[in-house]
């Protein structure tokens, strides 16, 4: 028998806002939920990371994936997070911090509730975009973040920008 | 069971080290009596241990080639180039065979079986020749395998022998389990108008010297267990037959026609066995004197564990900075004197758990003098590998991240270094090829050389390849020097035929890059017909380093501190002005680049800034940054796997006050901004 608490964890999903647009990640890909707090830019890096922060003692670096999705830049206000997600890199369990605009809830969704993602007319990339669920009129996304972070989306990037300066 | 056998495997993989090490030392000296013993001992232990915690391959693989020692041990095997030969591989062989799945490979299992032909070949070889003497050893090893002296008190029934035993095959059947001395007792034997011919009146005591166990004995008599009286007690773990003091004493004692008292026997045993222990202590005591030194100037610590007290200890100095940095802030003089003390201990203890990681690099040299003795013969040189510093300390992540690369630049020594010996009689050298490794410290660094004595490297070649591989253009301008240094990179190997050993299609390119991993650097320098010199410089540590914190726009950098020549505070518009970013400092004209334009920073550039001097390879060049704050104890932490080809970002550290500043790897921020401009 399965714990009833680990049947609701199974279908729980964190839901946050970006700009006007609502997306959700499965809890179980999120850590922990950080106050605002400055973060530490690292210089020649990609310019979807943002820097690094201290977690505790180590350093985790904190992504932008805002510009996965076009969205303009938008001021920290006092709803800013960092998301805390274990993203799955290269066959590696990798933490990294995301920012976001605000958290909104965690939400029970039974999986008949999820919708396909559609195919025509998408405004963003479906190959982040796992499932869509309707709730009071608005439409949330739900993110593999483990496609969203993918290894030729960040490292090969930064690669690209080395291989430049070391060009004679 | 598995804790055991993973400290079997480090106990192990240390013996096949000492192992090996004794073996190369062997093929020099072979008439060495103590380096043959310690080559039996070595495999001796290893045979044991393996046969206990359950790796009977090794057990049973080792067990034959230790005969073979104990006879060339013994003077009665000679030690032959075959059989080194032959251990050499048995060595190699040993270490796959650490891994108890090992033989299910097939390649590995084809080896086993041949290696263990070989050592079969040896052992029968001899064993035609010396079967008498075999023999004999055989014996002497028998009575070396832990016996046991029973007293056995057997007083049959008087009518023992009315079905048909005759209790004196018994005794015979006993004595026949060991070395056995019987005494026959009589005086139970009535006069003779009451005898009777038909009845057993004799009682037997035997002390039985032997392997069996006190089961086996019983079992003799368990026919008549019933109807006798049967005792059956170990009276101690040593041979007491072969003492005639003993038996002597204790014929004279306490032998009588009457039934020994037992409880005697055993108190007056103790005593004997006591008084030859004391005899035997004090030569064990001035041994185990000897061997307790060793023992407790080094105990064998769990890695992690040691990585776990260097985390502590990273831990304690960042949170001691954040101490200092409150004592400072909030003026509290009370905790002041505090504060420094902790700071001053903090600093001691960081010193010694450093120290802890160390190891001496001598531990992977065994390995190269190995590897050198192996090519030497396959290549047909003449190679001799001398080696100076070897007790030089380095983290042990570095000897670990070490290895790799300084094998590959000894492989390549021998590969295209060093010439056959008809070439180099030819041009007059010595017909014996040298490589010497030495490794010494010069300031926070390990320096390592590796220095042949063979062709070099001829610099119209590697440009020619340079060319022919699009690295270069035809019309680039180089030093010497320069053109070496192309050796380094990606996609680079020089060597005309692809030989097992070196150019696989990675050469210099790896090295460079294994070096880089660890924040070393290679330096190559050749000439041709002397021959070639890598220098490997190493830092000391990797986790903390001692650094100068730097601003740029509030925030916070770390410069490696040793690297660090100079800071001179310059106005902001002089600089721009100054053409072709060159500062004139002290008369000097000196490269700088300015970091707020190269890290991309925003805002207006303070009036007063500040050059940082750094030393990069020979030269000064400056850094300009907003501020300089001061000398700060960094801890090194990764910057994560995001980061993972960012290096001109050695890592971060976590500030008192808990945010965090880079540390910047100032040679290649320098050398990477050179190429770009």
């Amino acid at each position: 028998m399965i714990d009833d608490e680990i049947i609701q964890s199974m279908n729980s999903y964190l839901s946050f806002k970006l700009g006007e647009e609502f997306f959700a990640v499965h809890v179980s890909k999120v850590l922990n939920i950080l106050e605002m707090m400055p973060i530490t830019a690292v210089p020649k890096s990609h310019d979807s990371i943002k820097g690094v922060i201290n977690l505790r003692g180590s350093v985790l670096a904190v992504v932008d994936i805002r510009m996965k999705f076009d969205l303009a830049h938008s001021e920290f206000s006092k709803d800013t997070c960092i998301l805390v997600l274990q993203v799955l890199i290269n066959d590696e369990q990798i933490d990294v911090g995301a920012v976001v605009d605000s958290v909104h809830a965690v939400l029970e969704i039974d999986e008949s509730q999820i919708l396909p993602p559609p195919s025509v007319g998408v405004k963003y990339k479906s190959e982040f975009v796992t499932g869509i669920i309707k709730m009071d009129e608005k439409f949330i996304m739900i993110l593999d973040i483990d496609k969203l972070f993918s290894l030729d989306n960040f490292i090969t990037k930064l690669e690209d920008i080395h291989t430049e300066h070391k060009l004679i | 069971m598995d804790n055991f056998q993973k400290k079997f495997i480090e106990e192990a993989i240390d013996l096949i080290n000492n192992l090996e090490e004794a073996l190369l030392n062997l093929e020099k000296k072979p008439d060495d009596n103590e380096l043959i013993a310690a080559v039996f001992r070595i495999m001796h232990s290893l045979k044991g241990g393996g046969g206990m915690f359950g790796f009977d391959d090794i057990s049973h693989f080792t067990h034959n080639l230790e005969t073979i020692y104990d006879e060339v041990r013994n003077n009665r095997l000679k030690l032959t180039e075959e059989l080194l030969s032959v251990t050499f591989s048995a060595v190699d062989h040993l270490r796959n065979l650490l891994n108890t799945n090992a033989l299910k490979d097939p390649l590995i299992k084809k080896n086993h079986d041949l290696l263990l032909q070989k050592v079969d070949n040896i052992q029968k070889n001899f064993e035609t020749t010396n079967l008498s003497s075999e023999i004999e050893s055989d014996i002497n090893e028998k009575s070396e395998t832990g016996e046991k002296t029973f007293f056995v008190q057997f007083i049959p029934h008087e009518n023992i022998m009315d079905n048909g035993t005759n209790p004196l095959y018994l005794i015979d059947e006993l004595c026949s389990l060991g070395k056995a001395q019987s005494y026959p007792k009589l005086n139970k034997i009535p006069l003779l108008a009451k005898f009777s011919p038909a009845k057993c009146y004799t009682f037997w005591e035997v002390i039985l010297v032997t392997n069996k166990e006190i089961n086996d004995l019983k079992g003799v008599f368990i026919f008549v267990e019933d109807e006798s009286e049967l005792q059956v007690i170990k009276l101690s773990d040593m041979d007491i037959l072969s003492s005639k003091t003993i038996i002597e004493e204790f014929e004279n004692k306490l032998l009588s026609d009457d039934k020994t008292d037992i409880n005697k026997l055993q108190a007056f045993i103790k005593e004997q066995e006591a008084k030859i222990k004391t005899q035997k202590v004090s030569v064990i005591e001035k041994l185990s004197n000897f061997t307790k030194e060793n023992v407790i100037s080094s105990i064998r610590v769990d890695s992690e564990k040691i990585d776990q007290l260097m985390n502590l200890v990273s831990e304690l100095v960042t949170t001691q900075a954040s101490l200092s940095l409150y004592v400072e802030e909030n003026q509290v003089y009370e905790l002041n004197q505090l504060s420094e003390n902790i700071e001053n201990i903090t600093r001691q203890l960081r010193d010694t758990a450093f120290s802890i990681s160390l190891i001496p690099i001598e531990t992977m040299l065994t390995r190269f003098h190995r590897l050198i003795r192996d090519l030497s013969f396959e290549f047909n040189k003449n190679i001799e590998f001398i080696t100076e510093g070897a007790e030089t300390e380095l983290d042990k992540t570095l000897v670990q991240g070490l290895t790799d690369p300084l094998m590959h630049i000894i492989r390549n020594s021998v590969d295209h270094g060093i010439e056959p010996e008809q070439e180099r009689l030819a041009k007059g050298k010595t017909p014996q090829g040298m490589i010497y490794l030495k490794a010494y410290y010069s300031g926070a660094h390990v320096v390592i050389k590796v220095q042949d004595d063979g062709r070099g490297i001829n610099p119209a070649v590697i440009k020619q390849k340079a060319i022919e591989k699009d690295l270069i253009s035809h019309d680039f301008q180089l030093t010497d020097k320069e053109i070496l240094d192309l050796v380094f990179l990606p996609g680079f190997s020089t060597a005309e035929v692809i030989t097992d050993v070196s150019g696989r299609g990675v050469g210099m390119d790896v090295v460079k890059k294994k070096i880089d991993e660890i924040r070393g650097t290679v330096d190559l320098e050749s000439k041709v017909n002397v021959g070639t010199t890598i220098t490997i410089k190493l830092p000391l540590t990797l986790s903390i380093i001692d650094g100068l914190l730097v601003e740029l726009n509030k925030t916070k950098y770390v410069m490696p501190l040793n690297l660090v020549d100079k800071i001179y505070a310059v106005e902001h518009e002089k600089l721009t002005k100054s053409y072709n970013n060159l500062a004139i400092i002290d008369e000097e004209q000196i490269p700088f680049y300015n970091l707020r334009e190269e890290f991309s920073v925003a805002g207006p550039a303070p009036q007063i800034e500040q050059l940082v001097t750094v030393k990069y390879e020979d030269k000064r060049v400056g850094l300009l940054v907003d501020n300089v704050i001061g000398e700060y104890q960094a801890v090194l932490k990764p910057l994560g796997k995001l980061f993972i080809n960012h290096d001109i970002i050695s890592g971060a550290t976590i500030l008192g006050d808990g945010t965090i500043a880079l540390v910047l790897d100032t040679n290649k921020i320098i050398h990477e901004f050179s190429f770009k401009n």
